[in-house]
């Protein structure tokens, strides 16, 4: 394999304008067709317009994935994978490895933001660039390695097959490189073989899994991208400023009672406390009662106890989250796996029915390597026990017969998804397409939005909110989540979460956040304080006084455009509904008899309301995309008449 | 206690020996130095080549810091004789000293290859600070460099050539560059690189003449291809001062012959450096190491024994790093021992390579190359030292090594090497900063 | 003389020492330029921070063929930037591995316990590098001996 040349950036004419601070300054373009890789300079105002992550992602997806009236499917060569980091990525705030994802995914046809942490963005920044843009699709299977300044795409034969943690193992040791010195971001055998809901692991255990972005890597033959720690610098336009508000928001996540839990525990604590809203999943939705499990076992200081663990943080953070574990006893004993997050320990546990807890965090560090999305895995496989509880499955249909709570079978069903064997073929198209083959009650039986989106590890029928969220998304996941503290948009600090008026004013009103969020190159856990902090450290970073408006303002661009692609794509209101058991009424626990489907209408209509879009088409309003100075996106949205 | 000391050599060992007999002192003594030139150091020149210092960054003292120490100076004299019954040494200008007790410490020179021509004009050696001036007054911009021989020395001034605007040419007569210092495989990346950079590398010949062309030099070569180029600079070896030592009585083999506390067979006589064979560290028997490392550490201890302590020494380590356009290059003990078990590891794509040379579970050579911005090299190349220096046993941690030979931490601190070294000191004691070594008792 | 104090089993691998120590070597932000660094052992479930420890020797000092390498008044040894001519003999005679050469400058760097008030010991997000008034000792030798063996155990040192 030939090395691939990078060519230098661009020469302009006039003397480029000051780079904000935090930034690397450049974008890396890979086409896997060509084979070649060159680095582009982005301009000082395309940083403030797009800052990074989902918003340059969502912009590149925009003008670049367009195909007449419509859009370029996931799998075809023009679809783009970038893989974004942000100004605040490689920076001593708290988690900023971040990477996040943005393509057209597998699983919706649709646009996607999805991130991850670990050491991505550190290494990325360190070699010079802000993301990775991929494109084009290679003739054989390649990775790509980047080194500072020297970029190649090379052969990837001697790692297919492998899963994520042997990927980066076998690369670490070809490379001779150890610990932090090489980020790898890897698709396992389920990207391989394009399961629909393949995701992307890197740094052992941190996962960019919504959405299949893993099956669209697969689809670009692209097995891995291996990036040694860079040598270059990264200057903050105010150091002081921006170490002061790193600590301040360390100090708040350590103190604010709302973020403490988190600080100390990760989200281990939600098993409990959602089990008691009864947003717990449990055997796909069929109850919401814990049953004989003893609760106690699973709160999080004794969660974390039944493990040797061991902190495995990402970029400068002193969360204690994101943990490895040794296994202590049973059949996995000695077997070192990454603790699960409480996405995990639904996925892999309660939503299958499993709760020893040693066996779940095996399988679901089993999901991670194999490398599919935990919730949808969790959907599938849930859907799976109770076709053969009910009949609606059997067990020729399936190879093997399958109980709930059976970990070892989970994983066998898994490694057939994997590599589509069997009846491992059809799951690995997700549950929606599964049931809808299949049909009757086993379409009735499935859990998933319209659009195709896997709905996150709750029960989403005692969380209206991420229901409503998930459903409306243009980005195939929740596309908005609530901040920590919502007073802070002027939203009301509590409310009837049964309510499906209030439940929409709250998800609307606070629509934005995330696609911030996800654009600095931090974590979602990390930025769990005031959203005025994340600003300061913003500014700090880049040099710009960037204000909480500012940030809503952006986030809420960044939407509109995600919207637009959506649209683009297919992906219309008419679909903006629940699956049929996904926006079923519990029939016990504590939301027992709240029917989300009574309310759902009105929920709908008054969240388009709120956020200005079209309830019909779907389309953000002339008038809110002039608010949100997006006058081009209205001419080419609605055409001269806006 | 003596009270009278004699050092002959105003080198690193020298140096060294003088300022240690100031600190370990406890009763007043007199020092008395004989020295060739005024102390500097040879370490640095390449430094002042390419004018990156100024020459008086070069000097390792003052006559002011001299006078502080109360040393009495002959600078600009070389002892020509020892008269070891007598406690005499005479000089070139037929003055003599006498002393009590007396460090032999009179380094090397430059060797030329005999080759006809070569001690012409713009024909240069590169050792001393006058040679190196020599060398500063040829060498222009755009002019053209031979320089013959590819060892140690060559590459130390590689650097300073290349940044003073030459264009160079290295010639050897082996079959590769830096036959002393690396290994095969290891010379065949520097040799690659360097090619890469811009520098002509002609190995396996031998000059045979040297002429005057027009105002240029003409090198010839057994093989044919003559060069033509303004400057040649002749790195072909380094012999040890040591023939005015002909009838002193003090016992030679290639160098003085020393015990643990470096003293000759005669008692009150001790050698250091460059003109001492001393114990090597790793094999344990006597050798002759021309480096630096060496030099200081001989120094400290003879210091030390002349100012009435006891120490015994351990053993120097040979170690050898040269830079050449931002690749390192090291190399450490053995690293040439034909009979140990050896693993070799190679990123050919960074230029990098590894080779261990085990002893049982101990590491006792090691060769690293790799780029000088890569931190992890430096970080390597120091624990090398370190595992080799300690012989710390590496039981299990040996495979590791070998199955991973860029991860040379992990076995380093797996094997406690860290706590091995932390008492360990050469002096008994904690050294001291310079410029805190006390005025004279 | 306080030390800089290393508990391994409190490093989480997050690296954040290294960044505090670059802004202090260079005034921003990059990592190579760290004289403290974090190395895994156990694959990728165990770190540490290393660096110098400040050793009574002073391998680099004594070898320093110019008196650039000094001991500073918070009693570690320190690189004078201005008599440091780069020869890179203080790296290969430091058996620890803890100095550094910077290319671009020329010079040598290694920790200089930021002259009594070490960066990276604020910058540490759970105590792991502590500066204390303690005698230094081999603090990461028995972490690393445990925690590695279990890769050899499970592998016989091949990942």
């Amino acid at each position: 394999m030939s090395p691939v040349t990078l060519s230098a950036p661009r020469q302009v004419g006039k003397p480029q304008p000051a780079l904000p601070g935090g930034y690397a300054g450049q974008l890396l373009r890979v086409d896997l067709t060509k084979r070649k890789a060159w680095a582009e300079p982005w301009t000082p105002d395309e940083m403030r317009e797009l800052i990074g992550g989902a918003g340059l992602g969502a912009m590149i997806l925009y003008r670049e994935t367009a195909k007449g009236k419509g859009n370029v499917s996931w799998d075809h060569p023009d679809n783009r994978l970038v893989l974004g980091t942000g100004p605040l990525a490689g920076l001593p705030v708290w988690g900023t490895g971040g990477l996040t994802v943005v393509t057209i995914g597998a699983l919706t046809n649709g646009p996607t933001s999805t991130q991850a942490n670990g050491f991505f963005g550190t290494n990325l920044k360190y070699c010079g660039y802000d993301a990775i843009i991929v494109q084009g699709q290679a003739k054989d299977w390649v990775y790509l390695y980047i080194d500072d300044d020297r970029i190649e795409i090379r052969d990837a034969k001697s790692y297919l097959g492998k899963d994520t943690w042997e990927t980066q193992d076998a690369l670490s040791r070809d490379l001779g490189l150890t610990g932090h010195q090489l980020s790898v971001y890897s698709i396992g055998p389920a990207g391989e073989h394009l399961v629909r809901f393949a995701a992307i692991q890197g740094d052992y255990g941190h996962v960019a899994s919504k959405n299949g972005v893993g099956a669209v890597m697969g689809k670009k033959k692209l097995k891995a991208v291996a990036i040694v720690k860079g040598t270059k610098a990264l200057r903050a336009a105010d150091p002081r400023g921006l170490i002061q508000c790193a600590d301040d928001i360390a100090h708040d996540l350590k103190t604010d009672p709302s973020a403490r839990s988190l600080y100390e525990y990760g989200t281990l604590p939600g098993v409990v406390n959602l089990s008691k809203m009864g947003a717990l999943p449990i055997r796909n939705y069929t109850t919401s009662l814990t049953g004989d499990v003893d609760m106690k076992s699973w709160e999080a200081p004794r969660l974390r106890e039944g493990f040797d663990h061991r902190g495995h943080q990402c970029n400068a953070c002193g969360m204690h989250h994101c943990h490895m574990s040794v296994i202590r006893q049973g059949p996995y004993k000695g077997k070192i796996v990454d603790e699960p997050e409480y996405e995990g320990w639904s996925g892999a546990g309660w939503t299958i029915g499993a709760t020893d807890q040693s066996a779940v965090a095996w399988l679901n560090t089993q999901t991670d390597r194999a490398c599919v999305d935990v919730n949808e895995f969790g959907w599938v496989i849930g859907w799976v026990m109770e076709g053969l509880e009910k009949g609606w499955l059997t067990k020729q249909q399936v190879g093997f017969d399958l109980k709930w709570g059976d970990v070892a079978g989970a994983d066998r069903l898994l490694q057939m998804i994997n590599r589509r064997e069997g009846f491992g073929d059809l799951l690995a198209e997700g549950v929606k397409r599964a049931s809808e083959k299949l049909g009757g009650e086993a379409a009735k039986a499935a859990i998933y939005t319209g659009k195709g989106a896997s709905p996150r590890g709750h029960d989403h029928r005692a969380r209206w909110e991420e229901m409503l969220d998930t459903a409306t998304s243009s980005t195939a996941t929740m596309e908005t989540g609530n901040p920590v503290h919502q007073t802070e948009l002027g939203l009301p600090a509590r409310i009837n979460p049964f309510d499906g008026v209030e439940v929409a004013k709250l998800v609307a009103g606070c629509r934005g956040r995330r696609a911030f969020e996800d654009s600095l190159g931090i974590c979602i856990f990390t930025t769990r304080t005031r959203l005025e902090n994340i600003c300061r450290a913003l500014s700090a970073a880049t040099g710009w006084y960037y204000t909480v408006a500012e940030a809503m303002r952006f986030g809420r661009r960044t939407a509109a455009i995600n919207r637009a692609t959506a649209l683009r794509c297919g992906l219309t209101p008419n679909l903006e509904v629940p699956s049929f058991r996904y926006g079923s009424t519990p029939h016990d626990g504590p939301a027992a008899g709240q029917a989300v489907s009574a309310q759902w209408e009105k929920m709908v209509d008054t969240w388009y309301k709120e956020v200005g879009y079209d309830r019909k088409g779907g389309k953000p309003l002339p008038q809110t995309l002039k608010d949100l100075g997006l006058d081009w996106l209205s001419k080419e949205l609605w055409g001269k008449k806006a | 206690m003596p009270r009278r000391h004699l050092i002959i050599g105003g080198g690193t060992a020298g140096m060294n020996a003088m300022r240690t007999i100031r600190e370990e002192e406890r009763e007043p003594s007199e020092i008395t130095l004989v020295s060739a030139e005024k102390p500097y150091s040879r370490m640095v020149l390449p430094y002042y080549l390419d004018r990156s210092i100024a020459e008086q960054h070069v000097f390792t003292t003052s006559a002011a810091l001299l006078a502080q120490w109360k040393v009495k100076t002959h600078v600009g004299r070389r002892a020509a004789a020892l008269d070891t019954k007598a406690n005499v040494c005479t000089l070139d200008d037929g003055s003599k000293v006498e002393y009590d007790d007396c460090l032999i410490a009179t380094g090397s020179s430059a060797v030329r290859a005999p080759v006809p021509g070569a001690d012409g004009a713009n024909v240069h050696s590169f050792w001393t600070l006058d040679e190196c001036r020599g060398v500063i007054a040829s060498v222009t911009p755009g002019s053209h460099v031979v320089m013959i021989g590819a060892g140690f020395i060559s590459f130390t001034i590689l650097n300073s050539i290349l940044a003073l605007g030459a264009k160079l040419t290295i010639v050897e007569v082996a079959p590769r560059i830096l036959p002393r210092m690396i290994d095969d495989a290891g010379a065949e990346v520097i040799e690659e690189w360097l090619r890469a950079h811009g520098v002509t590398i002609r190995t396996n010949v031998k000059v045979t003449k040297i002429e005057d062309a027009r105002g240029k030099k003409r090198v010839k070569f057994a093989s044919g291809g003559d060069l033509v180029c303004d400057v040649v600079i002749m790195a072909t070896g380094i012999k040890t001062n040591l023939e005015w030592l002909k009838d002193s009585g003090v016992r030679m083999n290639r160098g003085i012959i020393v015990d643990d506390h470096l003293r000759s067979n005669v008692p009150n006589v001790y050698a250091a450096g460059d003109v001492a064979e001393g114990r090597d560290l790793v094999s344990g028997q006597p050798a002759l190491h021309a480096i630096e490392p060496t030099a200081q550490e001989h120094g400290r201890v003879v210091g030390a024994n002349m100012a009435g302590k006891d120490v015994a020494y351990k053993g120097s380590l040979i170690i050898n790093i040269v830079e050449v356009c931002h690749l390192d290059a090291a190399s450490f003990g053995a690293w040439d021992d034909a009979k140990a078990d050896t693993v070799v590891g190679a990123k050919r794509d960074r230029s990098a390579y590894r080779k261990y040379l085990f002893t049982g579970d101990r590491l006792t050579g090691a060769i690293i190359i790799g780029r000088s911005g890569d931190v992890w090299t430096t970080n390597d190349v120091g624990m090398l030292k370190g595992l080799v220096q300690t012989g710390v046993r590496l039981g299990r941690f040996k495979d590791y090594l070998k199955a991973h030979p860029f991860d040379v931490k992990t076995a380093y601190i797996a094997s406690g090497t860290a706590g091995t070294l932390l008492p360990e000191t050469v002096l008994g004691r904690p050294a001291k900063a310079p410029g805190e070594t006390p005025v004279a008792v | 003389m306080k030390v800089l104090k290393i508990t391994p089993e409190r490093c989480t691998g997050c690296l954040r020492c290294e960044i505090a120590c670059s802004y202090v070597q260079v005034g921003a932000f990059q990592p190579a330029k760290s004289v403290i660094r974090v190395s895994p052992f156990e694959g990728h479930t165990s770190y540490a921070p290393y660096t110098c420890t400040q050793c009574a020797e002073g391998w680099c000092m004594t070898a320093c063929p110019v008196g650039a390498i000094t001991i500073n008044a918070a009693g570690a040894k320190d690189v004078l930037d201005d008599r440091c001519v780069g020869c890179k003999l203080c790296t290969i005679a430091c058996p620890y591995g803890t100095v550094f050469y910077d290319a671009s400058t020329r010079k040598a760097f290694k920790c200089n316990l930021c002259g009594g008030d070490p960066a990276c010991v604020h910058a540490c997000p759970t105590a792991a590098i502590e500066y204390e008034e303690v005698a230094t000792r081999d603090w990461l030798h028995d972490f690393a001996a445990e925690r590695a063996s279990h890769v050899l155990a499970t592998n016989g040192g091949r990942r």
